[in-house]
C-alpha cells in the first residue's frame, strides 16, 4: 500500500523554546488505522494539527501523497481529509445546517449529498433522524461528536484524522462508530485513550513529552524508539 | 449676509457658560473639574492652531504645501487607526496608508473636480478641509473595521479553523468576519446619513449657514459631503482589510499572533 502521509524526523517548537514534537518519524499507508496514545500534553494532537498547517515545523519533513508540506498540499490535505477534534465546533444554528455547511465552500458545492444520504449517514452513526431540526447548542457532546463524524463522511474523504471522537461516547454509539471505521477503504490517523478503539487499531505509537516511546503493530512486533 | 465676529469680551462670555454645568457636576459629587478644564483647554489650542495653519495655508495656496499637509494628516491617521485598532504598526502601516490614501484622494478628487469645480483644482479653500472631512471619517471606520475583525477572527478562532478544514478558501473562511467588520464600520454613517436633518443639523451646515450661505448652497454642499464620506469611509475599510488579510496571515492561512499588539 502507497504512503499518504510520511513524517520524517519533525521537529515542532511552540514560542521561543517549548518543544511540542521532537524527532517524530512514522508513515501512514492507504488503508492502515494508525492511533497515537499517551498523556495529555504527550503532543497527539500535535501531530495532526502539525499535518494541517496549524503549527509550523522547526525542522524535519512531512510528506502527503508524496508531497512535500506546503500552501498547496496544506490545501489538498484540508479538501481530502476529514479532521474531527474533540470538541467539534459545528458552526451553524441546526444539525441540518451544520451537515450541510461544507457544500456552501465552492470546492464542495457541485457534491451536495442527497437527504437519503444524509439519513443514511445519520442511521450508520446511530442518530435518530429528529436530530436534523435540533439546535447545535441544545445537542449533548457526544451528539456533537457524531454530527462532525457525519460530516466527514458525508464529505466523501477517506482519510480521515480524529482526535478522542468516541470520548464522549455512550457504548452502543461508539460501537457504531467503530463499525463505521473498520471500513477497509477508510484512512485512520487518530489520537485516542479508548481500549476498544485501540484494539480495532493496526498500529499504536505511544508518545511521551512530545516524542514516540513505543510503536506498537498489529502482529504484536515492538520497537521501541 | 455677512458673518458677525464674535469680539473677545464676548469670547470670554462664551467660556463663561461653561461655568454653569461645571459648578453642577460638582454639585452633583462628579469630580470632573481636571477633565474639564483639560477638555477645554485643548479644544482652544488645538482649534487655534487649526486657525493658523488653515490661515497660512489658504494664504500660501500653494499646491505642493497642500499635498504636504495632506500627506502629513494621512501619516497622523495612519498611525492613530492602527495603534487603536490594536496591530503593529509595523506590520500594517503601509497597507492602511494605500487604502485611507486612496479613499481619501478618490473621493476628495471627485468632490472637486467632478462637483464643486472650483478654478484651480488643488485650491486649498476646497481641498484641506474636504480631505480632512474625509480622513477623520475614514478613521472611525478603519479602527471599528479592522478591531471587530481581527478581534472576532481571533475570538472565533475554532469556528474559522473548522471552515478552513471542511474545505473552504481563505476568503470563504474570513468572509463572516469580513462582513460583519464592514457592516459595523460604516454603520454610523449610515445611520447619520438615515437622521441627517431629523435629529440635528449638520455642524458644517450649520456652519455655512452661519457664514451667510444661503441654506440651499448649504445643504446641496451636506449633501455632497455625505455622499463622499459614505464612498470614501467604505473604500478605504473594503481596501484596508482586504490588504491586511496578506499580511495577518501566514502561507497556510493561519493568523500571524505576532502583528497583533495583545497577545
Amino acid at each position: 500500500m502507497p504512503d499518504i502521509i510520511q513524517f520524517n524526523q519533525v521537529t515542532v517548537i511552540a514560542g521561543q523554546n517549548k518543544t511540542l514534537l521532537s524527532d517524530i518519524t512514522f508513515t501512514l499507508q492507504t488503508g492502515a488505522k494508525l492511533a497515537l496514545c499517551g498523556k495529555s500534553g504527550a503532543g497527539k494532537s500535535t501531530v495532526l494539527k502539525t499535518l494541517l498547517g496549524l503549527h509550523p515545523l522547526a525542522s524535519g519533513s512531512v510528506h502527503f501523497n508524496g508531497r512535500p508540506l506546503n500552501a498547496s498540499t496544506i490545501a489538498a490535505i484540508r479538501s481530502q481529509a476529514a479532521y474531527i477534534g474533540q470538541e467539534p465546533v459545528l458552526a451553524a444554528d441546526t444539525v441540518h445546517e451544520a451537515l450541510l455547511l461544507p457544500f456552501q465552500f465552492k470546492a464542495r458545492r457541485s457534491h451536495k449529498p442527497t437527504e437519503a444520504q444524509i439519513d443514511a449517514v445519520l442511521a450508520r452513526l446511530y442518530l435518530p433522524q429528529a436530530i436534523l431540526g435540533q439546535a447545535c447548542g441544545q445537542i449533548s457532546g457526544g451528539e456533537k461528536q457524531r454530527i462532525a463524524l457525519a460530516r466527514g463522511l458525508l464529505l466523501g474523504n477517506t482519510l480521515f484524522l480524529l482526535d478522542e471522537v468516541t470520548s464522549a461516547l455512550d457504548p452502543e454509539s461508539k460501537q457504531a462508530v467503530l463499525k463505521v471505521f473498520a471500513d477497509p477503504s477508510l484512512t485512520v490517523l487518530s489520537v485516542t485513550h479508548d481500549a476498544d478503539w485501540l484494539a480495532q487499531c493496526s498500529r499504536v505509537l505511544e508518545f511521551e513529552a512530545g516524542r514516540i516511546i513505543m510503536d506498537t503493530r498489529k502482529d504484536s512486533h515492538h520497537d521501541h524508539t | 449676509m455677512t458673518t458677525l465676529d464674535i469680539a473677545w469680551p464676548q469670547m470670554a462670555v462664551l467660556y463663561g457658560l461653561c461655568l454653569l454645568p461645571w459648578l453642577l457636576l460638582g454639585l452633583a459629587g462628579l469630580r470632573l473639574n481636571k477633565t474639564i478644564a483639560i477638555s477645554i483647554v485643548r479644544m482652544s489650542v488645538q482649534l487655534g492652531l487649526v486657525g493658523v495653519y488653515l490661515k497660512t495655508l489658504f494664504n500660501l495656496n500653494d499646491p505642493w504645501l497642500n499635498g504636504l499637509w495632506i500627506l502629513l494628516m494621512l501619516v497622523v491617521a495612519d498611525v492613530s487607526i492602527l495603534q487603536r485598532a490594536g496591530l503593529k504598526i509595523r506590520y500594517f502601516m503601509l497597507c492602511t496608508f494605500t487604502a485611507i490614501a486612496f479613499s481619501t484622494v478618490f473621493a476628495t478628487g471627485y468632490l472637486v473636480v467632478l462637483v464643486i469645480r472650483p478654478a484651480s483644482y488643488f485650491d486649498a479653500h476646497y481641498i484641506v478641509p474636504l480631505a480632512g472631512m474625509m480622513l477623520g471619517n475614514s478613521l472611525q471606520g478603519n479602527v471599528i473595521a479592522l478591531e471587530r475583525f481581527y478581534a472576532s477572527l481571533r475570538k472565533n478562532d475554532s469556528e474559522y479553523l473548522t471552515f478552513l478544514l471542511l474545505g473552504a478558501t481563505h476568503w470563504e473562511a474570513v468572509r463572516p468576519y469580513f462582513r460583519m467588520a464592514i457592516t459595523a464600520a460604516i454603520s454610523p454613517t449610515l445611520a447619520g446619513m438615515a437622521t441627517m436633518g431629523l435629529v440635528s443639523l449638520p455642524g458644517m451646515m450649520t456652519g455655512q449657514i452661519l457664514g451667510g450661505s444661503e441654506p440651499w448652497l448649504a445643504v446641496k454642499y451636506q449633501i455632497a459631503i455625505m455622499i463622499c464620506l459614505f464612498a470614501s469611509t467604505t473604500l478605504a475599510c473594503i481596501i484596508n482589510l482586504k490588504l491586511s488579510l496578506k499580511i495577518a496571515f501566514n502561507s497556510y492561512d493561519v493568523l500571524k499572533e505576532e502583528v497583533m499588539k495583545t497577545p
